[in-house]
């Protein structure tokens, strides 16, 4: 049976925004290998393909890759798909996670077998279908652009699927050689392109439902609870319904967002005394480096790092220090929520649709089955809408006054909600041998505690062939909330990792891309992104050039750049990037722009970015104070993809982590200046 | 009762002079185009058009765009130089900056059909965008001049 809930999703009536084409029907699902073609797709009477992904879209053009691979294997023509958000259920996880997220730059990797399979069963039980409706033999039928062919007639699909869906799944479907390709590998157009240059793609802060009111929260700064509050005041504000306390801090109910707003300025809480009450950056600081002391926990450890410490007549040792990030999605956290006695709907942009059903089952207390969740397209998510707090608390104040609600957050409510990339410190030592080869990197990283696995990303699996290698890692926990960040412990690492090599370089009097190439020496795609970036921003020709190579999510990249560095400002006027994800790539131009906007996020952090603190809370509150980069401060990007042999890498976040450390590198050795702590901006 | 002439229609509703246009727009009248990104006027998320110049709504009161011409994204059509380059060059990433990133380039290509490459990214510069879609914005503006006849 289909659930009201996969009929719904199917229907697309949920949101009611795509077209819904004629002639709609949902067959008998297939209870196989997890391959139930329609509960991810249907094709309409009038021939339309609708497919339901599992994957939010958040900019990174995962709708458009993953109804490529489907539309490639059916062989369908490109402008009759369309795509709907899959809802948050069981059907829908991710197969290798076991759990409905998007994240990890995974999304293709993960489900581009499945889908190739999928529009290959399609297509063989639509063949199937035509040769026993009109009694054919399986050569005297073509299926191509969405139709059936034989003895010059074509038959649309979609007259066909209702009869095709019954019949049982292929068992083994054949897939397409790349030499058949019709869509894999070319640059199609987004599919998501035209609604958002229109205004009508809808994310999470454009849904309405009927007679649903508007929610903010008042929440508790880090390490802090409300003791008590006054909303004798706010009430009063006209259209203001209900204030009351919630998991998170003090929940206003009201008419309209200006009410709300008005109503905050009129509230009055008393906080309890926060446990980093007092705490500003300079004691953050103190207090990391402090930890560094401590004893934390080895997870790579070769050869002998203290040996070669004592033995070497070139080394070094410094210390980094990199902040707390805040992610900065332009749709701030919102999310929609109907609870009703017997049921609960949801409309969110989230990362992370399992851990919202999750959510939504504890505060409802209602079964799976009643729960609807929808995801809407996110205004950005960079890791961060994958804590779906902000959905629970949605859900929380629903249920309390038995209204549609719509919690949006401020830019200030944002900002303050936490959730940044762990602030970290990192004790750093390496030694050259007689020849000037590398003999040994020893890693200490401290970092803000909450994803502690994460924290020695890049370094306990470098690619690098260093004879003595050891990292040690540990954390320590200021109540300050953090969370993953589009590449997360690879942003820090890969710093670290690949300014460290410069400076060694230097000692060394060494050429630092030879220095990589010999440490490269068995992985000729590392060698290779290198080379190709090297020669392309002029290496060796130009003194102000930098360049940094880092391993990510299966993707390795090189980044090259040229800076100037002008009273006290950075000027980054070229960057080259050469990226092999392997020797699959689905959409080049997809890839091209995921590099762009990973090495323009990482050079923000990189200039720009810190969440400041003071008195125990961040300072750091919008934009003003938290500026981002804009487009005049952006160098000229050129993007060299490249296929190389292995398997599929990801690119959603392997563009980042190269950009900081290429651009420091230029500023070594084109301007004598060490970067030890970021953003640059502390250096004016 | 307050009449507003949006998208050459003509809206009448009832909200006091002191709402704030993005809100009236986006929770009145449903035109969700124009975003909230920043309430203070620095992200450029809610840019709509008063008499032909862009304005940030997230700080404009209803009441002092009475008897003014507004255009919101939705108000330029589909087929547009400007939005046609937008989809010809793939530019949208997340999508939620693009509607005010539009709507200003719109007004810069209404007064300055030549504007060069330095006067784009002077005005454009007022715009965040978090996906980073900068450089890919910059050509679509250059490209919808040449779809405009305005520049080679």
């Amino acid at each position: 049976m289909i659930s009201r809930r996969e009929l719904l999703a199917l229907s697309g009536m949920s949101l009611g925004i795509f077209l819904t084409p004629e002639g709609f029907s949902v067959g008998k699902i297939f209870e196989k290998n997890n391959l139930k073609p329609t509960l991810w797709a249907s094709i309409t009477r009038d021939n339309y393909l609708i497919l339901l992904v599992n994957k939010s879209e958040m900019g990174q053009g995962v709708y458009t890759g993953l109804a490529m691979l489907v539309a490639e294997e059916l062989d369908f023509p490109w402008d009759r798909v369309r795509v709907r958000s899959a809802p948050a259920g069981d059907a829908y996880k991710d197969p290798k996670m076991g759990t409905q997220l998007t994240g990890g730059s995974t999304s293709i990797r993960h489900m581009h077998e499945f889908l190739r399979v999928l529009g290959a069963s399609m297509k063989e039980m639509l063949i199937q279908s035509a040769m026993d409706e009109f009694r054919l033999r399986r050569e005297q039928v073509k299926a191509q652009g969405g139709y059936i062919r034989f003895d010059g007639r074509a038959v649309p699909y979609g007259e066909l699927w209702e009869k095709a869906v019954r019949l049982p799944l292929p068992t083994k479907p054949k897939l397409k050689e790349p030499s058949e390709f019709i869509y894999l590998g070319k640059n199609l157009p987004r599919i998501d392109a035209q609604e958002k240059v229109d205004g009508k793609a809808i994310f999470g802060m454009d849904v309405r439902m009927d007679g649903m009111v508007y929610a903010m929260v008042e929440r508790a700064p880090f390490g802090s609870k409300p003791l008590s509050f006054d909303a004798s005041q706010a009430k009063k504000v006209d259209g203001i319904l209900d204030v009351f306390p919630i998991s998170t801090g003090i929940a206003l109910c009201g008419a309209s967002v200006d009410a709300l707003l008005e109503a905050r300025r009129k509230l009055r809480v008393s906080w309890s005394k926060s446990s980093i009450e007092g705490l500003d950056d300079s004691s953050l600081e103190k207090l990391f480096f402090e930890a560094l002391q401590k004893e934390g926990r080895v997870v790579e450890r070769r050869g002998n790092t203290s040996q070669e410490w004592q033995r070497a007549t070139k080394k070094l040792s410094t210390t980094y220090l990199l902040p707390y990030l805040y992610h900065a999605t332009l749709e701030p956290m919102c999310c929609v929520a109907d609870v009703k006695k017997n049921s609960c709907k949801v409309f969110a942009p989230i990362q992370a649709q399992t851990q919202a059903l999750n959510a939504v089952k504890d505060i409802t207390g209602l079964a799976e089955d009643r729960i609807e969740i929808i995801t809407t397209y996110l205004g950005g998510g960079f890791g961060r809408k994958a804590h779906v707090g902000f959905v629970a608390e949605a859900v929380e104040i629903s249920k309390k006054i038995g209204k549609p609600v719509k919690l949006i957050y401020t830019r200030e409510d944002d900002v303050l909600s936490g959730y940044y990339r762990p602030m970290s410190v990192a004790l750093v030592r390496g030694t050259l041998d007689e020849k000037g080869r590398v003999s040994s990197l020893y890693f200490k990283v401290a970092v803000s505690s909450g994803i502690d696995w994460a924290s020695a990303q890049g370094l306990e699996d470098m690619p690098y062939q260093v004879p003595s290698l050891y990292v040690e890692t540990l954390s320590l926990s200021p109540p300050i909330p953090v969370w993953f960040w589009r590449s997360v412990g690879h942003s820090h690492n890969a710093f670290i990792l690949e300014t460290f090599l410069d400076r060694l370089a230097k000692l060394g009097n060494r050429d630092p891309l030879d220095l990589r190439l010999e440490l490269l020496k068995n992985n000729p795609r590392a060698r290779r992104v290198l080379e190709i970036t090297a020669e392309k921003i002029g290496w060796g020709k130009k003194q102000n050039v930098g360049l940094a190579y880092h391993f990510s999510f299966g993707s390795h990249v090189a980044q090259g750049v040229e800076v100037i560095f002008e009273k006290g400002e950075v000027k980054v006027v070229k960057v080259v990037c050469t990226v092999d994800i392997g020797p699959t790539v689905i959409h080049p131009d997809l890839v091209v722009s995921q590099m762009e906007s990973g090495i323009i996020m990482g050079l923000s952090a990189f200039l720009v970015e810190k969440v400041r603190f003071s008195d125990g809370k961040p300072t750091t509150l919008n934009f003003d104070s938290y500026p981002i980069l804009t487009m005049d401060k952006v160098p000229d990007i050129e993007v060299h993809v490249v296929r190389g042999k292995g398997p599929m890498g990801g690119v959603g976040e392997p563009g980042v982590p190269p950009i900081a450390p290429a651009v420091a590198n230029a500023l070594l050795w084109g301007y004598e200046l060490e970067i030890n702590r970021l953003p640059m901006s502390l250096y004016k | 009762m307050l009449e507003l002439n949006i998208n050459g229609r003509t809206y009448r509703l009832k909200v006091h002079k002191e709402n704030t246009l993005l809100w009236v727009l986006r929770e009145n009248l449903g035109l969700t185009g124009a975003k909230y990104g920043c309430g203070k006027g620095i992200c450029g998320a809610c840019t709509v058009l008063l008499d032909g110049d862009p304005i940030r709504s997230c700080i404009t009161k209803v009441g002092s765009v009475l008897g003014k011409r507004i255009i919101t994204i939705e108000g330029i059509p589909s087929d547009h130089p400007i939005k046609r380059a937008w989809v010809e060059l793939n530019v949208p990433q997340c999508g939620y900056c693009q509607p005010g990133q539009i709507v200003e380039a719109y007004a810069l290509l209404s007064k300055n059909p030549k504007a060069s490459r330095q006067e784009i990214v002077s005005v454009m510069s007022s715009h965040l965008c978090r996906c980073g879609t900068y450089t890919r914005i910059i050509r679509a503006i250059e490209r919808a001049q040449r779809l405009m006849g305005v520049k080679a």
